[in-house]
């Protein structure tokens, strides 16, 4: 496992030296290869440029289309009157609160349901292995998951999302098949020293499994940040609304009256529609800060991350 | 060793070997040195159980005429009245093509991408340059659903999008291409290309990485040309990843893309953008007919498991490669 991990770097490649004769075919295809690369990195970049210049333009270049992948007119108004609201600070508080609550839960509970798996026989192994394997390929769906959530009282709490994907089958068979990859000498002299299970798992075991922890704190943070299912069906009240049910209403209902963002402050009715382009891209530019904060400090980890779970799918 | 023991003695004591007195004693033993660890399982079980195993237990909803507040002392009994309206209902055969058509245009325009694409970025002579296109084209992976729809709909607007000012500068009029079921799918698959491309080629390009560089050096010597290695060394080195990852997508096929076609959905493109998902989530959240929508989520959730299962048996017999 270890090695899968490390050999996930590229090797480099000598310059020139391997390559000294290349054919005019492959010519061609180099230079043919590196305009399709060219492409899709503008094809990649448009749409988030686009949001992104459009968020902060004169409100007029926006109405005649004239933005595209540069600002025109520089105008933050929107971003003023986005702070200015209360409902989207309270959404972005409830989000971080699932995020964080969430994230910090689900790790806890995963390298427990994991720990077992790796380092134990017990009797009732099987059953329990079974026990987590089978929702990996059948699950109630989404009517019978809300009538649970409503049975367990958790209906219209933040506590029903952080519950709902605090264990994910697939995530605890990625954290064991990286926990297996420890060797068990390292668990069985602790034991000969007295020291307990949870002991072992939360003082040696954790600490080495760094790179996995991180990986999956990842997918947990993103995985809560932009869920939208789970809050529609388990928030109805406007105090409990995660940022997606926002952005959802502000951008794709255009409901931003309700939401305080006044757009009276345009002298025209042609200025406040345009302003209302400018929240809505905006807000999404907003939604999208956390993950790209989060992004460079992730990226070592996370290609090893999917290689992990490639090994034992 | 230690059952043997306890075997013999329980022969000679009881005529038993389950009953044997020795046999308990060890297995409580074994059980004891272990206290720890069923203590860790014990809150694993629990949330197993009340949020995996209940919502199982919550699908018999499915036959009852489900009141919420009631619960199903309450609710009537009525059988199989909610799939035989099911079958019988004349739109099913629109929503189950829709499902098909969505998941397997999905499939089949985007499965295949992410490898080309990682063929062609090995093939990028610039490492640095390689790193570059690799870091920005998963970007859009860690945008989410809602993002995604509002920046679709920012872009296709047919009043101040990107899209129709190209349109009229070609000299086209134009239209609003979210209202016109035809270009449903297109529309779908392209978001869907866009992101999810990058993040799906990562584990090709870390699979590539780890092929033997002696291989390629092999092939050279042997006089391959840059085509005949990427046919004879790159793909075969794919291969196996390429099967293990398309039996994961096959089963995730028929749950998968439920937040965006229900985001992109409006009462013009309904034709082509109703499926079954959508419609189990409008009769149980929007008519609260939870009875039928749970046996419609039911139907859903079969259909998938079976798709699994044939994807793992014909990916067995056709490669060695299978997930259970």
């Amino acid at each position: 496992m270890a090695q899968a991990v490390t050999a996930v770097k590229k090797p480099k490649r000598k310059k020139g030296g391997d390559f000294i004769r290349r054919s005019r075919g492959e010519k061609i295809f180099s230079a043919f290869n590196l305009l399709i690369m060219i492409l899709l990195l503008c094809f990649f970049l448009y749409p988030l440029l686009n949001m992104l210049s459009i968020s902060c333009s004169n409100e007029y270049a926006v109405l005649r289309a004239e933005v595209t992948f540069y600002p025109i007119g520089f105008n933050p108004q929107a971003y003023n009157m986005i702070l200015a609201s209360e409902d989207i600070w309270r959404s972005v508080g409830n989000s971080t609160f699932v995020v964080v609550v969430g994230c910090v839960s689900s790790l806890i509970m995963l390298s427990m349901a994991a720990y077992p798996l790796a380092f134990a026989k017990f009797y009732g192994k099987k059953v329990y292995t079974s026990i987590i394997l089978f929702t990996m390929w059948f699950s109630g769906g989404i009517i019978p998951t809300f009538l649970t959530i409503m049975k367990l009282g958790l209906y219209d709490t933040l506590w029903s999302l952080i519950f709902n994907s605090m264990i994910s089958a697939y995530y605890v068979v990625i954290v064991r098949s990286y926990f297996a990859s420890i060797p068990i000498s390292v668990v069985e002299s602790a034991r000969i020293d007295g020291a307990n299970d949870f002991k072992i798992l939360f003082k040696l075991i954790l600490p080495l499994s760094k790179p996995v922890l991180a990986t999956v704190a990842l997918w947990v943070i993103v995985g809560h940040w932009n869920d939208y299912l789970n809050a529609l069906l388990f928030i109805s009240s406007k105090k409990n609304y995660t940022l997606q049910l926002v952005l959802k209403e502000l951008t794709l209902n255009a409901e931003s009256s309700t939401y305080n963002i006044s757009m009276t402050s345009s002298s025209t009715t042609g200025g406040a529609a345009a302003l209302g382009q400018q929240v809505r891209n905006a807000v999404l530019v907003v939604a999208m800060i956390p993950m790209c904060i989060l992004y460079p400090f992730v990226q070592r980890y996370f290609v090893s991350g999917i290689m992990l779970g490639s090994v034992k799918g | 060793m230690h059952s043997n023991d306890a075997g013999k003695s329980g022969v000679v004591n009881e005529g038993n070997i389950f009953n044997s007195a020795r046999v308990r004693k060890l297995v409580k033993l074994r059980m004891w040195r272990n206290r720890y660890i069923y203590l860790m399982i014990l809150p694993v079980l629990i949330y197993f159980i009340l949020f995996k195993y209940l919502p199982m237990w919550f699908l018999r909803t499915a036959f009852y005429d489900y009141k919420l507040l009631k619960g199903f002392d309450g609710s009537k009994y009525v059988g199989f009245k909610y799939f035989i309206r099911l079958f019988t209902n004349p739109n099913l055969m629109n929503y189950i093509g829709n499902t098909l058509i969505l998941n397997f245009s999905a499939l089949i325009f985007l499965f295949p991408a992410p490898l080309i694409f990682a063929i062609l970025l090995n093939e990028l002579r610039n490492n640095r340059f390689m790193k570059f296109v690799q870091t920005v084209s998963y970007l859009p992976h860690f945008v989410s659903t809602v993002v995604l729809v509002s920046m679709i709909t920012t872009l296709i607007s047919p009043s101040y999008g990107s899209l129709a000012a190209l349109a009229k500068a070609l000299g086209q009029t134009p239209l609003n291409y979210l209202s016109i079921p035809e270009y449903f799918v297109p529309i779908n698959v392209v978001s869907g290309f866009w992101q999810a491309v990058g993040w799906e080629a990562v584990i090709y390009v870390a699979t590539l990485a780890g092929i033997d560089h002696g291989l390629y050096e092999a092939a050279r010597i042997d006089g391959a040309n840059r085509w005949q290695q990427t046919l004879h060394v790159t793909l075969p080195g794919l291969a196996n990843t390429f099967v293990l990852l398309l039996i994961m997508q096959i089963g995730r096929l028929l749950s998968i893309n439920f937040e965006k076609v229900y985001l992109l959905q409006n009462t013009l493109n309904l034709s082509a953008s109703e499926m079954l998902p959508t419609f189990v989530y409008k009769t149980g959240m929007e008519s609260h007919n939870y009875g039928y929508a749970t046996a419609a989520g039911l139907f859903n959730s079969v259909c998938s498991v079976i798709l699994v299962l044939i994807a793992n048996t014909v990916s067995s017999k056709v490669s060695d490669t299978s997930l259970f």
